[in-house]
C-alpha cells in the first residue's frame, strides 16, 4: 500500500479551501497562509505534541501549472490546503489524536476548508479527512521502517558506534573488547534522546561529550 | 496533410528535436571543449569608464577563441567572462541587468549560506581580490608553453592599458602535469575524467558522459543544460537575460579558488591507510571513487588498471545501479557525490538537470610523493564549472550532494575531500565481509580543501560581446 512504508504512514490530504466571501476582509486562502506563517517551526510547534509525528507540512496550493513539453494547460478546481504527515501507527488513531490533542490548531486551519465538520466529534473529523485523502506515492529520502523513538535511538547508536569505530578500528582484539564494554555500558545508561530537532545544525557527535 | 499526421506533428517532444546544429563560431571555445593545455593564466580585471571598457572589449574580441574546429592546436587560446558588477560597470541597460538570474546578480560571496562557504571557507579567509567587488572580468589564456602564455597576456594587457578600459587586479596562474592525458591534482589523483556531453558539441557521446537511456546506452544531454537559448532537459529555454541575442550561445561560469592542504591530506591518508586492511592506496580510491591513477573503483574495486585508465571509451563507462550499498564504490565517494548517475533510481533521470561542465586546472607546483610539503605551500585547484543555471546545477550539487548527504542516505556527512568539515566531519566507506574490503569510518575530519575566493561569471557569445562593445544591448 502506497500510504504505508513499513510501519510508517504517509498521509496526504488535499482539502479544498472555501471560495471568496464578501463578508471577510481577506480571503480564506490568504487567512490560512498568514496563520500558518505565524506557527513555530521548531520543537514547540503544534505537531510536536503528537509524539508519533516524524514530520509534517502544511501548504496552501493555489494551482498546479504544467511545466514541460509538450505544453498543456490545466487547472485545479479550487485552491487546496495540502497537509502531509509521516507518523507511526494507523490513520484513525492519528486523526483522533489530532482532534483531541491539538483541536485549536485543527480548527484554526481547517475552518477555511469546504465541508469541515469541526473536531467536537473526532469520528466525523476522521471521516472528513479521509474524504480529502489522496494516495501518497513518494516518501522523503530518509524515511525507513523505524518509529520516531526507534529513529532517535538509532541515530544515537549510529553516532556512538561510528565514533567508536573511528577511534578504535585496527586496535588489538583485547583492547577493542574492553573499549567496547565501556561503550556498551555508557550507551545502556545514556538517557533517551531528546525529541524535536533541537540544534539540527549540530552533528550528533557534539551531543556525545564523553566521546572525545 | 492528413488529420493524424497533423496531430503527430503537434505531439513532437521538444526534448527529442535534434539541435545538433549550433553555431560554433559564435560560441566561446572554452564552453565547447576542454583545451587540455598545460598552462593557463586567469587575468582578473577591473573595468574602467564604460566607453573605454567598450573599446577594450572590441579590441579583445578579435583574439577570442571560438568553438571552431581546429586543424591544429593553436599555441594559445583566449576567453572572457564578466561578473554582474562588470556588466553593471559597463552600464548595460537596467532592464537587462535586472533580467539576469538572482544568484548571478548576487555573486558567489553573497551566496555563502547556501553554498556552506562558512567557517574556514568564509569570505574573511579569501584572497583580498575576492573580498571586494572589483573583479569585473575574467580573461583567460590557456597555452602550450610559457613563452606563448606570456606573449599573449602581454598583448591583452597592452590593450587594457592603451584603451584605459581595464586594469589588472591579479593574474592567477594555473598549470597541470599531465599523466596519460589527465592532469594530476595535488593530492595525487589523476583528474579531469569525463564531462557531460551535450547535443551540438563537437564530439560524439562517450559512454558514461551524457545521460543514461532506458536501454542502458548513453546519449548527449539537451544543449540548453549548458548553453543559453536552447531547449534544456525539460524542453524549456533556460532562464536568461534579455535581449535574447545577448543570452543566446552564452553560459554561466562558476570560479572557485580551492587551496589544498597537501601535508594534512598525506598525513591523514598515511595514518588511516595503516589502519585500513585494504592498504593506503585502496583507501585513497574509496575516498574519491577513483584510484589515484584514475582507475574507476566501480569497475575495478581491487586494483588499479592502467589499460582502463588510458581507454577513454571505457574509463567513464559505469553505473551504480547494481552497487546501491556502495560495496565497490562508497556511496559518499567524491565522484559519486558530484555525479550520482543512477544511484537514485529512475534510470538516472534525477541527475540530468544537475550536471556541470568542469574546466578547471590546478595551481602551484606539483609535488611528488617523496617531496616534502607544508599545508601553506601554494597548492590548489582553480575549480571552474559551466552551466546554464548556476542555481539549479552548480549550487544544487554543492549544497545537497557535496556539503550534505541526505539524498545519498549518508545523513549529515559531507564529501570527504572537499567538504567544509570544520574538524567534525565523518565519512563512511561501506564494505563487505572480505577482510580486504571491510567497512571503514573516518571521523574528526578536517578541511583538506579551503576556499580562497571566486565568483559567478557570464560568458557571452561573440555576438553578445559585439553588442556590449558597441553599446547596442537593447532590451526593448
Amino acid at each position: 500500500m502506497a500510504n504505508q512504508s513499513g510501519q510508517i504512514y504517509g498521509l496526504t490530504i488535499l482539502a479544498p479551501i472555501l471560495g471568496e466571501d464578501d463578508h471577510l476582509d481577506i480571503g480564506h486562502a490568504t487567512a490560512v497562509r498568514w496563520y500558518l506563517a505565524g506557527l513555530p517551526q521548531d520543537h514547540t510547534g503544534p505537531f510536536a505534541k503528537i509524539s508519533s509525528t516524524h514530520f509534517c507540512r502544511l501548504v496552501v496550493m493555489d494551482d498546479v501549472v504544467f511545466v514541460g513539453s509538450p505544453a498543456r494547460e490545466e487547472h485545479l478546481k479550487s485552491r487546496y490546503l495540502v497537509f502531509e504527515s509521516n507518523f507511526d501507527g494507523d490513520l484513525d488513531t492519528y486523526l483522533t489524536r489530532m482532534a483531541r490533542e491539538i483541536p485549536d490548531l485543527v480548527d484554526a486551519v481547517w475552518k477555511h476548508c469546504v465541508g469541515y465538520p469541526g473536531v467536537a466529534d473526532p469520528a466525523a473529523f476522521a471521516a472528513y479527512m479521509k474524504k480529502c485523502q489522496i494516495t501518497t506515492t513518494f516518501f522523503f529520502a530518509d524515511v525507513n521502517n523505524k518509529t520516531v523513538d526507534q529513529t532517535l535511538k538509532a541515530l544515537q547508536v549510529q553516532s556512538d558506534v561510528s565514533h567508536f569505530i573511528a577511534k578504535n578500528q585496527g586496535k588489538p582484539a583485547v583492547e577493542l573488547q574492553s573499549a567496547f564494554r565501556i561503550l556498551l555500558e555508557r550507551m545502556t545508561k545514556a538517557p533517551a534522546p531528546l525529541r524535536g530537532g533541537k540544534d539540527s545544525e549540530k552533528t550528533a557527535a557534539e551531543d556525545r561529550p564523553y566521546d572525545h | 496533410m492528413t488529420t493524424s499526421t497533423k496531430i503527430d506533428a503537434m505531439k513532437i517532444d521538444a526534448t527529442k528535436i535534434d539541435t545538433t546544429k549550433i553555431d560554433v563560431t559564435d560560441i566561446q571555445g572554452f564552453v565547447l571543449k576542454g583545451y587540455n593545455f598545460p598552462l593557463a593564466r586567469y587575468l582578473l580585471l577591473e573595468l574602467g569608464h564604460p566607453e573605454a571598457a567598450q573599446k577594450f572589449i572590441a579590441q579583445t574580441v578579435q583574439y577570442l577563441t571560438t568553438g571552431e574546429r581546429w586543424s591544429a592546436k593553436p599555441a594559445t587560446t583566449v576567453n572572457i567572462a564578466f561578473t554582474f558588477n562588470g556588466l553593471a560597470k559597463l552600464e548595460l541597460p537596467a532592464p537587462t541587468l535586472d533580467s539576469f538570474p538572482v544568484e548571478f546578480q548576487q555573486g558567489m560571496r553573497a551566496r555563502g549560506e547556501i553554498l556552506y562557504d562558512t567557517g574556514k571557507n568564509a569570505p574573511e579567509h579569501w584572497d583580498p581580490v575576492w573580498r571586494e567587488d572589483r573583479v569585473h572580468v575574467w580573461l583567460a589564456v590557456n597555452a602550450q608553453n610559457q613563452a606563448a602564455l606570456d606573449q599573449r597576456c602581454d598583448l591583452l594587457l597592452q590593450i587594457a592599458t592603451q584603451t584605459g578600459g581595464a586594469k589588472l587586479l591579479q593574474a592567477q596562474d594555473a598549470c597541470a602535469t599531465y599523466v596519460d592525458g589527465h592532469p594530476k591534482e595535488h593530492f595525487g589523483y589523476s583528474d579531469g575524467f569525463g564531462n557531460p556531453d551535450f547535443k551540438g558539441a563537437d564530439r560524439k557521446c562517450t559512454p558514461g558522459q551524457g545521460k543514461l537511456t532506458e536501454n542502458g546506452t548513453w546519449e548527449a544531454l539537451a544543449t540548453g543544460e549548458f548553453l543559453l537559448g536552447y531547449a534544456d532537459e525539460s524542453g524549456e529555454l533556460p532562464v536568461a537575460p534579455i535581449p535574447h541575442l545577448l543570452a543566446r550561445n552564452g553560459t554561466f561560469m562558476v570560479y572557485r579558488k580551492m587551496h589544498q592542504n597537501v601535508a594534512m591530506f598525506r598525513t591523514f591518508l598515511e595514518e588511516q591507510g595503516r589502519l585500513y586492511p585494504g592498504g593506503k592506496e585502496k583507501l585513497a580510491s574509496k575516498f574519491v571513487g577513483r584510484w589515484r591513477d584514475g582507475t574507476p573503483v566501480e569497475i575495478s574495486p581491487d586494483q588499479m588498471d592502467p589499460d582502463l585508465v588510458k581507454d577513454n571509451n571505457h574509463n567513464t563507462d559505469f553505473t551504480y545501479g547494481k552497487d546501491l550499498s556502495g560495496l565497490r564504490c562508497p556511496i559518499g565517494a567524491h565522484i559519486r557525490r558530484g555525479n550520482p548517475r543512477d544511484s537514485f533510481g529512475f534510470n538516472g533521470d534525477l541527475v540530468n538537470r544537475r550536471r556541470i561542465m568542469r574546466r578547471g586546472l590546478p595551481y602551484g607546483k606539483y609535488a611528488e610523493e617523496n617531496e616534502a610539503v607544508q599545508d601553506q605551500d601554494e597548492h590548489g585547484v582553480i575549480f571552474i564549472a559551466l552551466n546554464a543555471s548556476i542555481f539549479r546545477q552548480f549550487e544544487f550539487v554543492q549544497q545537497q550532494w557535496i556539503e550534505y548527504g541526505n539524498d545519498l542516505h549518508q545523513g549529515n556527512d559531507k564529501d570527504l575531500i572537499i567538504g567544509n568539515h570544520g574538524g567534525k566531519g565523518k565519512s563512511v566507506m561501506q564494505g563487505t565481509a572480505d577482510p580486504k574490503n571491510p567497512p571503514f569510518i573516518c571521523a574528526s575530519l578536517p578541511n583538506f580543501v579551503e576556499l580562497r575566493g571566486g565568483d559567478y561569471f557570464f560568458m557571452p557569445s561573440l555576438t553578445a560581446l559585439q553588442m556590449m562593445a558597441s553599446g547596442t544591448v537593447d532590451p526593448r
